[in-house]
């Protein structure tokens, strides 16, 4: 047997196949299924004709969005500052921003609620703010990294050159840096919108006990309803597929 | 690059032979290999501290120094010269494990919940439990010596089709469904009643159980007050109630217990009463046990009440699964001596000290399991009172009275050892049928998912 370079695939290959291909089709199989084996779309039309399911579908992406746009409006202001210090607090100054994520997620939400508790009072009065709290809280980071790889390689070159040529701050903010930050922002809002619309354990610690999406598939798998279960998940898959490509649009422009 | 190739097969091979030596190590014919699955933390697996020992009246020393399930391996091989493996797993909760078996997962051994049982009764997945196995002459047989006659009877009157759980099930620990509360905040009569959880005065101070057959419990008992109050209830069948019209009224109800409680929780109701975030939550007698251990720690007192309208009696009993066991006698026999061994008066002792859950073994003639109450409840002081459990431990009445403080009355004591009128105004929520569990779980979707303004 000769060796050629994509031979070094094949790991990757088995792994996406195992773990992503096999459990997908799975999922899909059930989700076009009723209880005694026959296709049907019957799951799907009952999701989009009842009116909690789409209510939950519809605050999963409120919550989503708002999470999203907090958490822009604090990384791009903190990525910009950490992307622009002096070299060597630089690091340090990231290193800030990415620790918490280095301490296990149960424990930080847990301390987290008797923060918010502690200000708060009583955190049941507050649920959605509470959960956009801890939701950003959870999130942050992956906002701040993309963002600042970005404008941390961005060519100062170019910034000066709209200096020279008469721009004032706000307008070589709008017209240089943020196009030339989209695609930081891009990956940025794919890495918290997406998670942020199934991420139940947040909400179920924060005792905010609206269902989202992910709630959702784990209440039908509790009542061995694994049809319905599997197909909220074809329907997160589709979301998240339409998201990339309207995404890959957007860069393209 | 070849060598490259040919280390990256190895690897794979290795990993492969890793996986496997999990199901199919090669097991000479004398070790008999047991698959036990059970909820998490709920058997002692020892390693307890020295000072930890229980000492009983009679001089007895119990103290868990390696697993149950070691030494059940070790027990068995002295006892009947047999070899026998256990691979012990755990799963979260009794649906998980459903999940898990229809994936393909099979084991020997397991112990779920009473309305699970009947689940895989009534889908004729379950192995009988043997004649011998009921035989109190044979000198290993503990579970048949110490059941408690009073929870074999109760488990006995559940059936499905027309056999009683007791053909398939053996007995493990139960408990029942009740309020734990703070005494300094909330009045016993509050407490006594699930009223507490639709009443104002609490708001937002107390917390329900995440868990559909719980909270509709709870709800059920609310809405069938009055039918509970009158004289002599049916409690079986009042408490069993699914039909729509039910439904939809326990769905108003839960709607407003959410509305009025601090949390839909799961496990974190205890932390929260230490913490003093909730006054009462909705709980299970061994977890309250639990918790009002904790919180004595603490430095608060909780107490524990279980409502007057009624509540739940739940136990969780082992069962053998018919694909696993699959006719093969020796297994069967390892799995029956199994739940002997755990039935064993010091093991029981062991594991309602580990779990803090009550027992279904109460010893029979031996006295262990109730010098182990007198070693945890039991006192001296002049205004200590009495205690009857003898309905629990023998049919003799007076048999069995414990000298105890007046406060666990309404403590630890109450939550693990209820007396016999709570118990009789308990009943056992049994497995729905597939409608009924269909219409429960829609109620619950509608509890939980958003509504839109113009919808309220």
């Amino acid at each position: 047997m000769k060796f050629k370079r994509s031979m070094l695939g094949i790991p990757y290959v088995v792994f996406l196949v195992i773990f992503v291909l096999l459990p997908l089709a799975v999922v899909f199989v059930f989700a076009f299924t009723d209880g005694s084996g026959r296709f049907t779309f019957q799951n799907f039309l009952g999701f989009f004709r009842s009116s909690r399911t789409i209510a939950t579908l519809v605050y999963s992406l409120f919550v989503a969005l708002v999470t999203t746009v907090i958490c822009l409006l604090i990384a791009y202001p903190t990525a910009m500052a950490l992307a622009r210090s002096g070299f060597r607090r630089k690091n340090i100054l990231l290193l800030m921003a990415i620790v918490p994520m280095w301490i296990n997620f149960t424990l930080r939400v847990t301390a987290l609620k008797e923060v918010l508790d502690a200000i708060e009072g009583n955190l049941a009065y507050h649920p959605f703010l509470n959960t956009i709290i801890g939701q950003v809280y959870d999130f942050l980071p992956f906002m701040i990294l993309p963002l600042f790889n970005v404008l941390d390689e961005m060519d100062v070159s170019l910034i000066e050159a709209g200096r020279d040529l008469g721009a004032d701050r706000r307008s070589l903010f709008f017209s240089v840096i943020l196009p030339l930050s989209k695609p930081g922002i891009m990956s940025g809002i794919t890495m918290v919108f997406l998670p942020a619309m199934t991420n139940y354990v947040v909400l179920d610690m924060l005792y905010n006990s609206t269902y989202i999406m992910g709630s959702l598939i784990g209440s039908y798998f509790n009542a061995y309803d694994w049809h319905n279960g599997s197909m909220i998940s074809a329907i997160l898959l589709l979301i998240i597929v339409l998201f990339s490509m309207l995404e890959k649009k957007g860069a393209a422009r | 690059m070849k060598r490259l190739i040919a280390l990256f097969i190895a690897a794979t091979l290795a990993l492969a032979g890793c996986g496997a030596t999990d199901e199919t190590a090669p097991v000479s014919d004398d070790v008999i290999t047991l698959r036990i699955a059970n909820s998490e933390e709920y058997i002692d697996e020892g390693g307890w501290y020295a000072d930890e020992t229980i000492e009983l009246a009679d001089g007895q020393k119990i103290r868990g120094v390696d697993s149950l399930v070691s030494d059940y391996e070790k027990w068995y091989q002295e006892k009947y010269g047999k070899r026998v493996r256990v691979l012990y797993s755990t799963y979260g909760t009794n649906e998980d494990l459903y999940n898990q078996m229809t994936l393909g997962n099979s084991f020997d051994l397991v112990c779920p919940s009473e309305y699970m049982i009947m689940k895989l009764m009534r889908e004729k997945k379950l192995e009988p439990l043997s004649r011998e196995f009921y035989d109190t002459d044979h000198r290993y047989n503990y579970y048949a010596k110490g059941i408690s006659p009073y929870i074999y009877r109760r488990m006995e009157a559940l059936t499905e089709g027309s056999e009683p759980l007791t053909d398939y099930a053996a007995g493990y620990m139960w408990g029942t469904l009740g309020t734990v509360y703070n005494p300094a905040v909330v009045s016993d009569e509050d407490a006594s009643s699930y009223g507490i959880y639709l009443n104002r005065k609490y708001r937002k101070r107390i917390t329900i159980k995440d868990s559909v057959r719980d909270t509709y419990f709870a709800g059920l008992a609310i809405e069938k007050e009055k039918e509970l109050a009158a004289a002599d209830p049916d409690y079986a069948t009042i408490l069993n109630d699914t039909s729509q019209t039910t439904v939809d009224k326990v769905q108003d109800i839960i709607t407003d217990m959410r509305e009025n409680a601090y949390s839909m929780e799961t496990d974190t109701a205890k932390q929260d009463l230490v913490t003093r975030k909730a006054d009462a939550s909705l709980q299970w007698s061994g977890d309250g046990v639990f918790s009002m251990d904790q919180a004595e720690e603490d430095g608060l007192d909780l107490c524990y009440a279980v409502p007057e309208e009624g509540s739940n009696l739940w136990f969780d009993g082992w069962v053998m699964l018919k694909n696993g066991i699959n006719g093969d006698k020796d297994k069967k026999q390892a799995a029956e001596a199994f739940i002997n061994y755990i039935s064993k008066p010091d093991s029981v002792v062991r594991n309602m000290y580990y779990i803090g859950y009550t027992s279904a073994i109460t010893g029979g003639d031996d006295d262990t399991v109730f010098e182990y109450l007198e070693y945890t409840y039991g006192s001296d002081d002049d205004d200590a009172v009495d205690y009857d459990v003898s309905y629990l431990f023998d049919d003799r009445p007076g048999s069995h009275v414990l000298r105890t403080d007046r406060a666990q009355l309404k403590r630890q004591l109450y939550a693990q050892y209820p007396t016999e009128d709570v118990l009789a105004r308990c009943a056992v929520m049994k497995c729905f049928s597939d409608e009924a569990n269909r219409r429960i779980s829609q109620m619950w979707t509608n509890v939980r998912c958003y509504r839109f303004p113009w919808e309220r």
